[in-house]
């Protein structure tokens, strides 16, 4: 079987080793770069190709994954919107918010709109817990004391970086 | 008891107080293990003996003298330590482990495999709380999901204990099984397309000490309070892990390893733990079956005793015409040591040196797995069912067959016969028209070409004994009634003998226990063994003579008196 990570990732992971002093130190920033390269999540079969490379098991690397909630294990959309679901958020009304932003977008944790363009997913504490609750898109927006009133405006304002986006990719291509 | 109990001997001797009771420790040795070996309970999930400590249960706390209460399974035993396992201070401490670990648990055992011999329930009654403080509903998890081929997994009743995650990582060391994700989502996973499944995976269920991972071979197959068990070995291979054979009205319901730290540890293969159905199942010969010239379609049945007759008259008339080498014998592995001294005596009457015990061979993995597909490759070398002088060997009988040489072959166990052979060399064996005297206990592709049919038993209905690869003689003990119609293979043995000899056959009753007594006399290594000094965890050769030591009571849980493995 050809090899599913490709080889500018694999380099990449390589030039990590030297400032570990084990090569399994790698596996974070690993699977951040797979993710990043994936576009936003980890397929199964760069797995026995990572846990290879820094000598683990396989399953040391899946004990990694599913742990924490930034790694995702099925495709997300272009915009993938999680709500933190931790103690703090959960007092200040993050069930409901997850709940309704189910609603708007007509999907469930682990599936992506049709469109390819949203999923939706919980996350754990992002350190905001005055601001409670909190929501996290990709890695770039952060949002606090966020109401279910406030969802329909955001999904708004993200739908047209996504448009913005794509404009200035047609003129470029 | 400050010698240290059983007479050990102590590297670093330290003396410790457990409960107000002094008791003589090896320093270091950890302080659950060194309670355990002492018949002090500490309850427990996560520790055990033959695992990595993990530490994360939490039950095993007590108090030591340091400030805060430490867990028994990771705190190292110091000289002068005071341990109080009883006070109300750990009282609670448990009374709150079983509460958290019940919050969540679906409190299913009416329906659980485990009920019965499970840790939680066993703990919950005498640790936990009658009442749950929570009305918030419980988690949901997998329930009856196939973890594997052969193991069951039900999520909501998991403690997280990782007793298998330890074992698929230090014991089988193929790594299917890891706690994923995290907190309140914690739980035991595979990783995509990577079940479990492996060649021990069942031992996951037997460490298991709640009833998360199961037998998928016992799932909801009978309560085990039903069960009557019987300490045996398993026959599967030259290895003789020792088991216990659990029966419920004369059916065996399952095979469960018990611990011999000298053999087993306290594992088994999923093979040997599953391979136990010829000895119940439809394929069981009931019936002695005599061949003659006019039987022609009909199977004709007759009487034992006709059958013996007739297969005596066979042997001798064709040591008659054509000398006693006419008769070739292929005995088996699988017979106790006591029949095979029999079997041997047996050829001895019959006067041939063509005798041989063909031993089906296969893989071997290392660990317990042995190449040996027979339980008594080697007790039937040391009983003398081996070549006599100029004698044939297995192939060379099977051979001489073929070429008309061999006029009447004497087969003990077809299956083991064909698994051991060339499949074309007993095709010609049986193409140069000897006469088939197959004594056996299961219908094989030679049932039907036998002369003389003598209904024989297996393992689980015999007293007696076997020798494993390492020349250690363990005791099998009969959990089975035998089968109706069928008979003892070392009475067919005797009785055989005793016909030739021209005395009385029903006086040649067959007794393992006054065989082993004349093997102990005559066969090199034997000397001084008997059932009781062979006890539950068996002897190596030459370590039972002379007798000097008191003979060992036979205990209930092997080595581990404390652990129910």
């Amino acid at each position: 079987m050809a090899p599913v990570l490709p080889e500018a990732l694999r380099e990449r992971i390589v030039a990590e080793f030297p400032k570990y002093p084990e090569k399994r130190a790698v596996l974070l920033t690993a699977l951040h770069f797979t993710q990043e390269t994936f576009e936003g999540w980890i397929p199964k079969e760069t797995v026995p190709e990572i846990a290879a490379l820094l000598e683990l098991e396989p399953i040391e690397v899946w004990e990694v994954v599913y742990f924490y909630a930034m790694f995702n294990s099925e495709p997300v959309g272009r915009c993938h919107v999680r709500v933190c679901t931790n103690l703090s958020c959960c007092l200040r009304g993050a069930r409901p918010l997850m709940r309704r932003l189910e609603e708007l977008l007509g999907v469930r944790p682990g599936e992506v709109t049709e469109d390819g363009r949203f999923s939706v997913g919980e996350v754990e504490c992002l350190g905001s817990c005055g601001t409670a609750p909190v929501v996290q898109i990709n890695n770039e927006v952060y949002r606090e004391n966020v109401g279910i009133d406030d969802l329909p405006g955001l999904l708004d304002e993200l739908r047209q970086r996504l448009d913005a986006r794509d404009a200035e990719g047609e003129s470029e291509g | 008891m400050p010698d240290g109990g059983a007479g050990q001997k102590f590297e670093n001797p330290v003396t410790i107080t457990i409960d107000g009771r002094e008791i003589v420790a090896e320093q270091g040795d950890m302080l659950l293990q060194v309670a355990l070996d002492n018949g002090i309970e500490i309850p427990h999930y996560c520790y055990h003996p033959k695992l990595s400590i993990d530490g994360s249960c939490r039950m095993c706390q007590v108090k030591t003298g340091a400030p805060k209460l430490a867990i028994a399974c990771n705190t190292p035993v110091a000289d002068g330590m005071e341990v109080d396992t009883q006070s109300e201070e750990v009282a609670k401490a448990r009374r709150g482990v079983m509460e958290l670990l019940l919050i969540n648990h679906p409190l299913d055992c009416p329906i659980c495999d485990q009920a019965g011999e499970c840790y939680l329930q066993d703990y919950s009654y005498g640790y936990g709380r009658a009442d749950a403080r929570t009305t918030s509903p419980r988690r949901k998890g997998v329930k009856r999901h196939p973890i594997g081929p052969r193991v069951v997994f039900d999520q909501e009743r998991c403690i997280l204990c990782r007793r298998c995650v330890r074992f698929t990582s230090e014991i089988s060391k193929t790594n299917e099984l890891r706690v994923f994700g995290i907190g309140d989502h914690s739980h035991i996973g595979t990783a995509p397309d990577a079940p479990l499944d492996n060649d021990y995976s069942i031992n996951t269920a037997d460490i298991c000490p709640v009833g998360a991972l199961l037998s998928s071979d016992f799932h909801h197959k009978r309560r085990v309070w039903f069960l009557e068990e019987t300490q045996t070995v398993c026959p599967s291979c030259s290895k003789g892990c020792n088991v216990k054979v659990g029966m419920f009205k004369n059916e065996i319901q399952r095979l469960v390893p018990r611990r011999n730290d000298e053999v087993n540890e306290t594992w088994m293969c999923d093979h040997g733990r599953l391979h136990y159905a010829f000895a119940q199942d439809e394929t069981r010969l009931r019936d002695a079956v005599v061949r003659g010239e006019s039987s022609n379609g009909t199977v004709p049945v007759v009487p034992l005793d006709k059958a013996l007759e007739d297969a005596a008259g066979r042997i001798k008339s064709t040591a008659d015409e054509h000398g006693a080498a006419a008769v070739g014998i292929l005995g088996s592995g699988a017979l106790t040591n006591e029949e095979l001294y029999q079997l041997a005596a047996f050829a001895r009457a019959v006067g041939t040196p063509n005798v041989d015990v063909p031993v089906p061979t296969g893989e071997a993995d290392g660990f317990l797995i042995q190449a040996e597909k027979v339980a008594n490759a080697r007790g039937a070398r040391e009983m003398g069912v081996v070549p006599g002088d100029g004698g044939k060997d297995a192939s060379g009988i099977l051979a001489g067959a073929a070429a008309g040489d061999i006029k009447l072959l004497y087969v003990v166990d077809a299956r083991s016969l064909l698994a051991a052979s060339d499949a074309e060399a007993v095709q010609a064996a049986l193409d140069g028209g000897a006469t088939l005297i197959l004594q056996d206990a299961n219908v094989s592709e030679l049932t039907d070409k036998a002369a003389v049919l003598l209904p024989g038993q297996v393992w689980v209905e015999k007293d007696g004994t076997f020798t494993n690869h390492e020349g250690r003689v363990q005791r099998i003990r009969r959990a089975m009634t035998p089968a109706e119609g069928s008979y003892c293979d070392g009475g067919i043995f005797t009785r055989l003998s005793a016909l030739l000899a021209g005395t009385d056959p029903s006086a040649a009753r067959f007794d393992a226990r006054a065989t082993l007594a004349e093997i102990a006399e005559k066969i090199d290594g034997y000397a001084g063994m008997t059932f009781e000094r062979l006890g539950s965890l068996g002897v190596k050769l030459g370590d039972a003579a002379p007798a000097p030591a008191p003979a060992e009571p036979e205990s209930e849980e092997g080595s581990a008196p404390a652990e129910p493995a």
